[in-house]
């Protein structure tokens, strides 16, 4: 009987699973998961491209790595997707310390090109900060959905200011400054989809415009130097992009003939001289987009842009569609930080938007930013699958 | 049973979390804020995709065009510089190969501190300074296209470590250049000239003419009147480069070059030796002499030139200098050693300064048939009219002296020109102070082209002075003497005494002397000296091998001067060389071809170093020969070298042997002035 009891039970527990898996796999966002898919194709496929002539003897050195880095990458989505949001909601505190203390631990090794983001694992370096982001979105939605009838309250955001600043700060004196505004931007995020008051969220983009004239602009003038001085000119150089190429807005000048040149079809793999000659520094990952554009022209650098567009759009409809405020806030973040990304690596390397080191997502060569990524998109088909109803 | 199984479900995939109290909906006011958020991306992929259409579409094919020059390098290789001949096809100046290295600012690290370590160690390998380096690449901004040179004529074993190590220092580059040569050293300097790299103010001022920054230009001579037949034409090539400046493909040329057109003088090679070794035997007489001043013969000029067309045969200077100097990087300790530098002219005796054409000096006796012809002209004067020569003049209180205190005869023209006699001339001159309708001598004088430039075809030249009384009057000033100045503006009558004899304020170019024996010589017509005979294009890159048009000199203009008069002072001259009162005939009278001439001893004053400025004898001679169909001048002028028959005849003795090819068998005594 019992024995019986037990086999039955198990059965019917494996019919049940059999059935939850029909259920995850019906209930997947398969276009969200599609066009990532294809946008990570693509961008191995482009990378293949931008990379052949990087180091003698191997071309496909990049390309490798690259992929190796999506293998990992989609273990992570595979992760995130499996885990339960409201596992990790309970668990923010812990979430949040983990950040913390990841991105804190870079401190203790020495500077990379005269920065400290990574840490050095031997085999790989990794990035914290990019992790971060994904842990820094979700601890702080975990904190403002514990708080959710009490958002309306100075206090509550003021305390979720605090708790941000924390990373924030950490990242900016790395010193990543780029990193640190994807940061300030998916907590704008955050606080918008929570749904902070209009007053609050004015006065906070109120203060945050004053810090940012203060940094740049009045304390240098005033003799205090908060940012080092080539930040302050990458920063401010696409204000007047052609003062001098051999300085701060070479990289900008570069890439601009670079896209430029590309016109409608591309130069190809060998006429791109902008990149297989070395004009355009960086040309694997921070300025991938603009190899890109001179390789692939306007039509291979629309069909990047558009892939990102319906991974965005897919992403704005898991918002609506979370079963809870913490799903939707992390939702929230996660999609503004990726549209806060593109917009920034892409407007650099065409001259209007600030020179930053932010990595264009899912297509320049790194692992860490490639795996965060790919586990960001885990968790929103996560959310997604765990949607309010049965309606996809 | 059924709650554990809701339990298992919770932890699987299923939505409905059971702690959830109320089930969570989409509120409007947060379908509002993704709204928002959505329009926001749409916003965002709008001015990402308008801008990208603008870059790429619109704009496209002028970022291309920048993205092409980014890689384009073009590389100006020079073209062999033409040769130098003189007028029997020697060489007298031609090319050696030569290394240099060039620096590419755009090319150089972007950090400041990587250029500067690379600058560093490129100074270090190169021999050169790196202030001179980083002046040279400051003097270039705003040219990023054309190399700066660092030097030229590096060592082979510097070129190597350059060329080895290309990839440690991105933007230099090693090539092959020319550099001038010059087989006989310092042989005609003055009149080749040399060559450096182009100054900026050159490029501003030539850039129409095509010449760039790096290109090497003549500055001085023959090789700046005819750099645009010499410099011949870069080639032009095309390399592709990357971001470090390191080239990627071979150079493919985009105009073709060719070398530069040989330039053939009028010069003659072994006269030219000649006119050179003349200037040393004449400086050696003088010092020999042991007369007054000669201690400090230490300079002088040979003028030798066909009086049929003014085609210059010889043109010696002496300070001279090796034109070498400026080939390759110019070192300023070898150019101070040489007193090519404004600090160091002075103690060598100005080197770079052409006694024939830039120097003017009193001409002294030569200067009489100057006056003899005006005064037959003028009717002040016949050919044998005679006057009195005496030991001294006395004209209202002043006494001017006869050089010979023993003189005492009647003269005609002949004699006075042949002896030389001062006091001959100083009553016709005196002739002149009286003589209505203007200054007439230096009317003549005029015409005969003193107070002029020559027109010959090397500069600078210098005009001399011929004093009249205008000029008295506007020379002197208030300023100049406070005391006496309205006495000074007079033209008084030992002007025009001194003057017939060329002294005092007169002052002339051995080319102008050299000029106006010619137009003795071939029937009183005035030529233009010169030293292109013509120019041959060089058989290169499809050009053919010919002799280029050129602009012809002035054909020789007649002056109109009596023929008669003419005739006599040619007489004089000739008694001046071969009777026994002759103040040359101790030089020449034996020498087997017919010279006429004349000498010379002018006073002027100089400081010969010592802050005491006193009376020195410039030695001149002038003449021609043959006699009957004469196709050679020489005038000779040697400084502080006593009497002209002292030091200049025999200097111009030793010209004339070498191109009639014969030796004078005898020198006897001179006597002259």
């Amino acid at each position: 009987m019992a024995v019986d009891y037990v086999a039955r039970s198990a059965a019917r527990t494996r019919r049940r699973e059999a059935s939850d898996v029909t259920a995850l796999v019906r209930r997947l966002d398969w276009i969200l998961l599609g066009s990532v898919g294809v946008l990570v194709g693509y961008g191995l496929w482009a990378i293949a491209g931008i990379t052949r002539h990087d180091v003698p003897g191997n071309a496909h050195y990049y390309v490798v790595r690259q992929g190796a880095y999506v293998a990992v990458g989609v273990v992570g989505l595979l992760i995130a997707l499996l885990i339960d949001p409201a596992w990790y909601a309970r668990r923010w505190r812990l979430v949040f310390g983990g950040a913390v203390f990841a991105i804190a631990i870079v401190f203790a090794q020495g500077a990379v090109r005269g920065s400290k983001r990574w840490l050095d694992l031997g085999f790989f370096r990794f990035q914290p900060s990019e992790f971060g982001k994904v842990l820094f979105v979700v601890a702080l939605a975990g904190f403002l959905a514990e708080r959710s009838r009490k958002l309306d309250e100075t206090r509550t955001v003021l305390q979720a200011v605090g708790l941000a600043c924390i990373p924030i700060f950490l990242v900016f004196v790395q010193p990543d400054v780029g990193t640190a505004m994807v940061y300030a931007a998916a907590f704008a995020a955050i606080l918008f989809v929570a749904g902070v008051r209009w007053l609050h969220l004015g006065v906070l983009v109120a203060v945050a415009v004053f810090v940012v004239t203060t940094v740049l602009w009045i304390a240098p003038a005033g003799g205090v130097h908060i940012l080092k001085p080539y930040q302050v000119d990458r920063l401010t150089g696409f204000f007047h992009p052609n003062s001098d190429p051999a300085d701060a807005t070479y990289n900008i000048v570069q890439s601009k003939n670079a896209i430029g040149a590309g016109q409608l079809n591309g130069r190809g793999v060998d006429g791109a001289t902008q990149t297989t000659l070395h004009f355009l520094p960086e040309h694997h990952t921070d300025f991938v987009f603009a190899s890109l554009s001179e390789e692939r022209g306007f039509v291979g650098a629309s069909i990047l842009l558009g892939l990102y567009l319906l991974v965005v759009w897919r992403g704005l409809r898991v918002i609506a569609l979370a079963r809870d405020p913490f799903s939707a806030i992390v939702a929230g973040g996660i999609v503004f930080a990726l549209l806060f990304q593109i917009f920034v690596n892409v407007g650099m390397t065409m001259g209007i938007a600030p020179i930053t080191g932010i990595p264009a997502p899912f297509l320049s060569v790194g692992g860490s930013s490639m795996i965060a990524n790919l586990a960001g998109v885990g968790i929103l088909l996560g959310i997604h699958v765990r949607a309010r109803g049965s309606r996809r | 049973m059924a709650k554990r199984a809701k339990q298992v479900l919770s932890r699987r995939f299923l939505p409905q979390d059971p702690r959830a109290a109320i089930p969570y909906r989409l509120t409007p006011a947060l379908a509002l804020r993704i709204g928002v958020l959505g329009m926001l991306a749409l916003i965002v992929f709008a001015v990402l995709f308008l801008r990208l259409w603008a870059l790429q579409v619109l704009s496209g094919a002028q970022y291309l065009r920048a993205a092409q020059n980014n890689q384009l390098r073009t590389v100006r290789v020079p073209a062999p510089r033409g040769p130098i001949l003189d007028r029997n096809g020697h060489i007298l100046v031609s090319n050696r190969a030569g290394t240099e290295v060039q620096i590419w600012p755009s090319d150089l690290p972007k950090n400041r501190a990587a250029r500067v370590r690379e600058l560093r160690a490129v100074a270090r390998v190169a021999g050169v300074p790196l202030s001179q380096l980083a002046t040279a690449i400051r003097k270039h901004r705003g040219d990023l296209l054309t190399p700066v040179t660092v030097k030229t004529g590096v060592s082979e074993i510097r070129v190597d470590y350059l060329s080895e190590r290309k990839e440690d220092f991105p933007g230099v580059r090693v090539a092959s250049t020319f550099l001038r040569s010059y087989p006989y050293g310092s042989l005609a300097a003055h009149v080749l000239g040399y060559v450096t790299e182009i100054s900026s103010a050159q490029v501003n001022a030539l850039g129409k003419l095509g010449y760039k920054a790096g290109d090497e230009i003549g500055q001085s001579g023959i090789e700046a009147t005819y750099d645009r037949y010499l410099r011949g034409s870069p080639e032009v090539d095309k390399i592709v480069v990357d971001s470090l400046g390191r080239q990627r493909t071979p150079p493919t040329p985009l105009s073709l070059g060719h070398a530069g057109d040989a330039v053939r003088l009028t010069v003659d090679l072994r006269l030219q030796q000649a006119a050179e070794q003349a200037l040393q035997i004449g400086m050696q007489d003088a010092r020999a002499s042991n007369c007054y001043g000669c201690w400090n013969a230490n300079g002088g000029a040979v003028v030798a030139l066909d009086p049929r067309d003014g085609a210059i045969r010889a043109l010696a200077s002496w300070p001279t200098y090796r034109p070498s100097v400026y080939a390759g990087r110019i070192r300023k300790t070898a150019l101070d050693a040489a007193g090519l530098t404004a600090a160091t002219a002075k103690a060598s005796n100005y080197p770079a300064l052409d006694r024939a054409i830039d120097a003017a000096y009193p001409p002294g006796s030569t200067w009489k048939p100057v006056t003899a012809l005006a005064a037959m002209e003028e009717g002040v004067l016949t050919p044998y009219s005679t006057l009195q020569c005496t030991p001294s003049f006395t004209v209202a209180g002043h006494t001017f002296n006869n050089w010979d205190p023993n003189a005492s005869s009647w003269m005609d023209l002949r004699t006075a020109l042949a002896a030389s006699c001062d006091t001959y001339f100083y009553r016709v001159g005196y002739r002149f102070y009286g003589l209505p309708g203007g200054p007439r001598l230096q009317a003549w004088a005029s015409r005969f082209g003193f107070g002029a430039h020559t027109g010959i075809d090397v500069g600078p030249e210098q005009t001399g002075l011929l004093p009249t009384p205008d000029w008295r009057k506007q020379a002197y000033t208030r300023k100049t003497d406070p005391c006496c100045w309205q006495v000074d503006q007079l033209w008084k009558p030992g002007d025009s005494i001194q003057l017939a004899i060329g002294q005092k304020d007169l002052l002339v170019t051995p080319m102008q002397m050299a000029r106006f024996y010619a137009l003795i010589a071939n029937g009183g017509k005035l030529v233009t000296p010169h030293l292109l005979q013509d120019v041959e294009q060089a058989p290169s890159n499809g050009r053919r091998g010919r002799v280029l048009p050129t602009a012809p000199f002035p054909a020789p203009a007649p002056t109109n001067v009596d023929a008669g008069a003419l005739e006599a002072v040619r007489q004089g001259l000739l008694e001046a060389t071969h009777l026994s009162f002759g103040t040359s005939v101790g030089v020449f009278g034996s020498f087997p071809v017919a010279i006429a001439g004349k000498t010379g001893t002018a006073e002027k004053i100089i400081d010969p170093g010592d802050g005491y400025p006193r009376t020195f004898n410039q030695s001149w001679w002038c003449g021609y020969g043959p006699f009957d169909s004469p196709t050679l001048v020489v005038c000779v002028l040697i400084e502080n070298g006593g009497h002209g028959g002292t030091a200049a005849a025999p200097a111009a003795l030793h010209v004339f042997q070498s191109f009639f090819h014969v030796k004078s068998s005898t020198t006897g005594p001179v006597h002259s002035d």
